[in-house]
């Protein structure tokens, strides 16, 4: 199967060397890119169909194109890479950056290219230190080579690329909390308009795009968009790194191009835990609704996963055996967001803990089936009517589990609690 | 104003300035949008989530204090969806509440129950037990604050941050663990506090003046200005005569702003708020002459009386006065003083006692309401230095002062000064510090019981009305300048009185 | 009105003071670097205190209850003294798949102490963290950011006798 950000990485021990980055080709692409006008980049971009990996699957193109170019707006305009990988069933960041931080620093100075970003960001969460640490290195041989800084490769081009971390809060890797971070807040999100692209960091227009994402570029300046776009399905091109974990045989990063059967993808790292029956997989991390057993066919990219009532998120695929109960899975979750909840708008700092005590009520045996109901009208409350994404995954984990599972809760009600 | 657009709120065709927030185009309309973040002098952040409305075409439910009137737009805020959405925002701000009501000074005039009684959804459906916080924080001098009750709208905190920019509060803390709390090492005791009072939509933030004395249904409301400096500050008199057994027998409750975007805008100073104690404290209610002897006199006898005396004054008489007075007051002292009797000395300056401190919100150095009343009226004041020496030499007999404390103006030596004058005459609401050593003293009303104007720093000619009845004897400084003008008509030449 | 007051004595050496003021030169903006600075003073103090916020705001140029309200809010920054060796045990659904509940049970035993208090010698502390980022490794666990993947009641034992 074709890949293109991991293909490296079982051959080449040393990919997060630039020697060993550059052999194989990489900043080739820059220089293209460099070469050509910014348009052209960025046409290429779109042609790709080249999705946010980061969960949201906005197109990456369009994003771009919203930018307001600098005759309208003067001023400085930024990248911000989003390396605030926190969702609960993601990991491909964290391998992305130890195995190749130079194919996410050529395509950052890609897209800064494209954007006019002098100053370019590296948010990455604190608890990637080893991360960080390697991206510290891979910046500071990238700049000794004069792939970063003035100039770069003879182009006239400037770009700095600038490194920063979070502090533990998972809302920060929603693209306006981290901006917000970045500027020295709380992460509590922005209610745009306006969008970053229009004024993001500092209020300059800013373009947040996931490691992931920004690693695909390499491979579509110097192959064309059309190529990429090839790879996946219509309308997303190219491939997709899962993050698999659960009850599998061998959990692990497993990249697929867009649209790749369930099936697939399971039967890639050795199917359910112990040959057990499956009861779901959480597609792209524990925010949304299972997968189930009948979804077995479907083809794994945003649209139609959408369709069958979930998300693809971050690819983060976390497969539950039958062993897995769903109130304590829904328990765990709540529990996260609970935790993670900024605490900005009421209904989900308020609706997300109410939830979360529902259901530790329903694990100690002192759940009533009206409380059952009440934990799904708590959810519809919550989601919609919220600030940002967070509060909305409150209630649809808790549909999720209680339309999917509904045994399982059934047995934690007795009608006197 | 920008473009007027069409649109629809509630099925009903309306007109609005394009980009309105829809929260302010519907109150223009008379429609009532719930919330508790929103407040037009401290932003949208749009946290509470109450003013949810439907946008027909919008994918989902918006808050209306983020979202502009557009040409053609179709809003919803009370259909069932929107009615929905508003009730299940304001469960979630209850799940934790206290519901404490009965023990709550904001009951009556609350958010939470306003909006519970409007559209709450009645059955609650909370069976785990509330969480527990501080319920009883001194934050300062003028105000407490309840974690418990608190909604976290965060209206204090950008009132300190944005306003006042004294930061002593904030949301410490993530998520459901955040509180509003002092930040450590710091007290709200910034010239403003007061206002969190007022903006805290529920029983959080309370008066400390205030607390427990009253419940807000008893009070009566009255539109009035401060008196307290030239600024003149919009506000309403809070009183409470129905059952003065509440609050110690004193009649005026609290001193709320009133908003006037020209004037004051959503707030009043700590000073001007919390200083009306002397309304109900030391006030003045009979006609007395107290020189030989006390002898309680009827207004017409004190009225003649003391006509005499000024108009046997001639040059030796002497008019204190204060920025207290209202463009009544300063029109009929103009006809009295200066049309009638010729008197050349005023003194009604603010200097030395009635200066304070000037700030760029809305405190002025002159701290009395009217100086600029008097100046319309071209009248000057004289210094109470020279007033001093005009007593020290005698050249100054009679001194007739209308709402002033001596005492404040020249320290221990305003009873030397006063008993160089032969007559003495105290007109005012209060008693002073030497009330007792006047000739005569005539009880006036303060400016919560009678109707009159202020003209602030900028020239503005405000009204305020009357909250409540005079106490005892006493009548509006007018009322008592023109008993004293018509007794003038009738008045003997020599006087009667040694 | 009551200015935000800097602590009589800084709560930061020479060379410290030096760092803090590095961070607000470090990016284009002075703020950018503030989430840094209070990385750097939790790395110092093993808490971040209200005296050393307090300064972190003055050399920052920010109010002091901005600075506090961002200590309080993210769990990286304590108001509680961690050990030198901060652990953290992954509460993610995969890591709860594995056995997180097991691993935190160890932990406790293993330190000696419960969550979020230091031991008696100060060298560790342990808190429940939310998702590692390393899933395919559940139970994960991390001491001062540094990752350790498939954690078992036996290398969970063998922590106390790491060196950082």
């Amino acid at each position: 199967m074709t890949k293109i950000l991991t293909k490296y990485f079982d051959a080449e021990p040393k990919l997060h060397e630039l020697e060993t980055y550059r052999k194989l080709g990489g900043y080739e692409a820059l220089k293209r890119a460099l070469g050509m006008e910014r348009s052209a980049v960025l046409e290429e971009v779109k042609k790709s169909n080249l999705r946010g990996l980061g969960g949201a699957g906005f197109p990456t193109g369009l994003k771009w194109s919203t930018v307001p170019p600098e005759d309208k707006v003067p001023g400085p305009r930024y990248v911000v890479v989003n390396a605030d990988e926190s969702e609960p069933g993601c990991f491909k960041d964290r391998i992305l950056l130890t195995r190749a931080p130079h194919q996410l620093i050529e395509g950052l100075l890609i897209a800064s290219y494209v954007i006019g970003s002098k100053d370019s960001f590296i948010f990455i969460r604190g608890e990637y230190q080893n991360q960080h640490d390697i991206l510290g290195k891979a910046i500071a041989e990238a700049e000794q080579a004069g792939l970063i800084g003035n100039n770069i490769l003879g182009s006239g081009f400037n770009c700095r690329i600038l490194l920063m971390r979070g502090a533990g809060a998972y809302i920060s890797g929603l693209d306006t909390a981290l901006l917000e971070t970045m500027e020295g807040k709380k992460a509590w999100p922005r209610q745009p308009p306006p969008f970053p692209t229009v004024s993001g960091l500092m209020g300059r227009p800013t373009v947040v795009n996931n490691v992931e994402t920004l690693s695909m570029l390499p491979f579509i300046v110097n192959e064309g968009g059309a190529a990429f776009a090839k790879i996946g399905v219509p309308r997303s091109g190219g491939t997709i790194v899962f993050s698999i974990s659960g009850h599998v045989e061998k959990p692990g990063l497993y990249e697929f191009p867009m649209g790749v059967k369930l099936r697939d993808a399971l039967a890639a790292c050795g199917g359910v835990k112990g040959g057990r029956k499956l009861k779901g997989v959480i597609p792209g991390g524990t925010s949304m609704p299972p997968l189930m057993e009948k979804d077995l066919d479907l083809a794994l990219d945003f649209d139609s996963v959408r369709a069958a009532g979930t998300f693809l998120g971050a690819g983060g695929m976390i497969v539950l055996d039958e062993t897995a109960d769903a109130v304590e899975v829904a328990h765990n979750i709540e529990r996260f967001l609970t935790h993670e909840s900024c605490g900005q708008c009421t209904p989900c700092r308020e609706g997300s803990n109410w939830s979360e005590r529902i259901l530790e009520r329903l694990l100690e045996g002192k759940g009533q089936p009206q409380d059952v109901v009440n934990l799904a009208r708590v959810g519809e409350n919550i989601t919609g009517k919220v600030i940002c994404a967070l509060g909305d995954t409150i209630g649809m984990v808790l549909k999720g589990y209680i339309d999917r599972y509904p045994d399982d809760f059934k047995k934690r009600v007795t009608p006197h609690g | 104003m920008g473009k007027i657009v069409k649109y629809k709120l509630n099925g009903v065709e309306r007109e609005a300035e394009e980009g309105r927030l829809v929260i302010d185009a519907a109150k223009d309309a008379g429609v009532e949008i719930p919330h508790y973040c929103y407040h037009p002098a401290l932003g949208n952040p749009g946290n509470c989530r109450m003013c949810i409305i439907e946008v027909a075409g919008a994918p989902k439910p918006q808050v209306s204090c983020r979202t502009g009137v557009r040409e053609g737009m179709v809003v919803s805020s009370d259909s069932e969806a929107a009615k929905r959405a508003q009730a299940s925002a304001l469960e979630l701000h209850l799940v934790n509440h206290p519901l404490d009501c009965p023990v709550c000074d904001q009951s009556g005039e609350c958010g939470l129950q306003d909006y519970y009684m409007k559209i709450g959804q009645y059955q609650s459906e909370v069976r785990e037990d509330k969480e527990h916080k501080d319920k009883r924080i001194v934050a300062g001098p003028h105000v407490m604050l309840d974690q418990e009750r608190c909604i976290l709208c965060t209206r204090c905190t950008r009132f300190v941050d944005d306003v006042t920019k004294t930061h002593e509060l904030g949301i410490f803390g993530m998520g459901h663990a955040e509180k509003i709390a002092l930040a450590p090492g710091m007290t709200l005791d910034n010239a403003y506090s007061g206002n969190v009072v007022d903006i805290c939509p529920v029983g959080a933030l309370t008066d400390r003046d205030f607390r427990y004395k009253v419940r807000v249904w008893y009070l009566d409301k009255t539109d009035s200005i401060c008196p307290g400096c030239a600024r003149g500050c919009n506000i309403s008199v809070h009183t409470n005569t129905a059952r003065p057994w509440h609050n110690d027998g004193k009649r005026v409750a609290r001193l709320k702003p009133r908003v006037n975007r020209d004037v004051n805008g959503y707030w009043m100073c700590d000073e001007g708020r919390y200083g009306f104690g002397s309304l109900d404290a030391d006030r003045l209610g009979k006609v007395l002459r107290l020189q030989p002897a006390r002898t309680e006199l009827s207004w017409e006898a004190v009225a003649a009386e003391v006509a005499g005396v000024l108009k046997n004054a001639g040059d030796g008489l002497a008019v204190v006065a204060s920025g207290m007075l209202s463009n009544e007051d300063w029109a009929a002292y103009q006809a009295l003083f200066v049309d009638t009797l010729k008197v050349k000395r005023h003194y009604f300056a603010s200097e030395p006692d009635q200066v304070g401190v000037e700030d760029e919100l809305l405190r002025k150095k002159d701290k009395v309401p009217n100086l600029k009343g008097a100046q319309a009226l071209g009248l000057e004041s004289g210094s109470f230095d020279e007033l001093a020496k005009n007593l020290e030499s005698g050249t100054v007999k009679t001194l007739y002062v209308v709402e002033r404390d001596l005492t404040k103006v020249y320290g221990d030596r305003a009873r030397v000064l006063m008993a160089k004058a032969g007559t003495t005459i105290l007109q005012g609401p209060n008693k002073y510090s030497l009330g007792d050593c006047f000739t005569y003293r005539l009880p006036a009303t303060a400016y919560v019981e009678e109707d009159g104007h202020f003209t602030n720093f900028e020239g503005k000619i405000q009204a305020y009305q009357k909250a409540l009845a005079p106490i005892g004897d006493s009548r509006p400084d007018w009322a008592i300048f023109g008993l004293l003008q018509k007794a003038l008509s009738g008045a003997k030449t020599s006087g009667a009185v040694a | 009105m009551t200015p935000t007051k800097a602590p009589v004595q800084s709560p930061f050496s020479a060379e410290q003071e030096k760092t803090l003021l590095a961070w607000t030169k470090e990016y284009p903006y002075t703020n950018l670097g503030l989430i840094e600075a209070l990385r750097s003073v939790q790395d110092w103090h093993r808490q971040v205190e209200p005296a050393a916020a307090a300064r972190v705001a003055e050399i920052f140029g920010l109010p002091f209850n901005h600075v506090w309200g961002v200590v309080t809010f993210f769990p990286t920054f304590t108001q509680w003294r961690t050990g030198a060796q901060r652990v953290g045990v992954c509460h993610g659904l995969s890591c709860f798949l594995a056995g997180s509940n097991k691993a935190e049970k160890c932990l406790e035993k293993t330190l000696g102490v419960p969550k979020k208090r230091a031991t008696a010698d100060g060298k560790f502390s342990w808190e429940a963290m939310e998702c590692l980022g390393a899933c395919e490794q559940a139970p994960a666990l991390q001491v001062n950011e540094r990752l350790i993947g498939k954690a078992t009641e036996e290398s969970i034992s063998q922590l106390k006798d790491m060196k950082r």
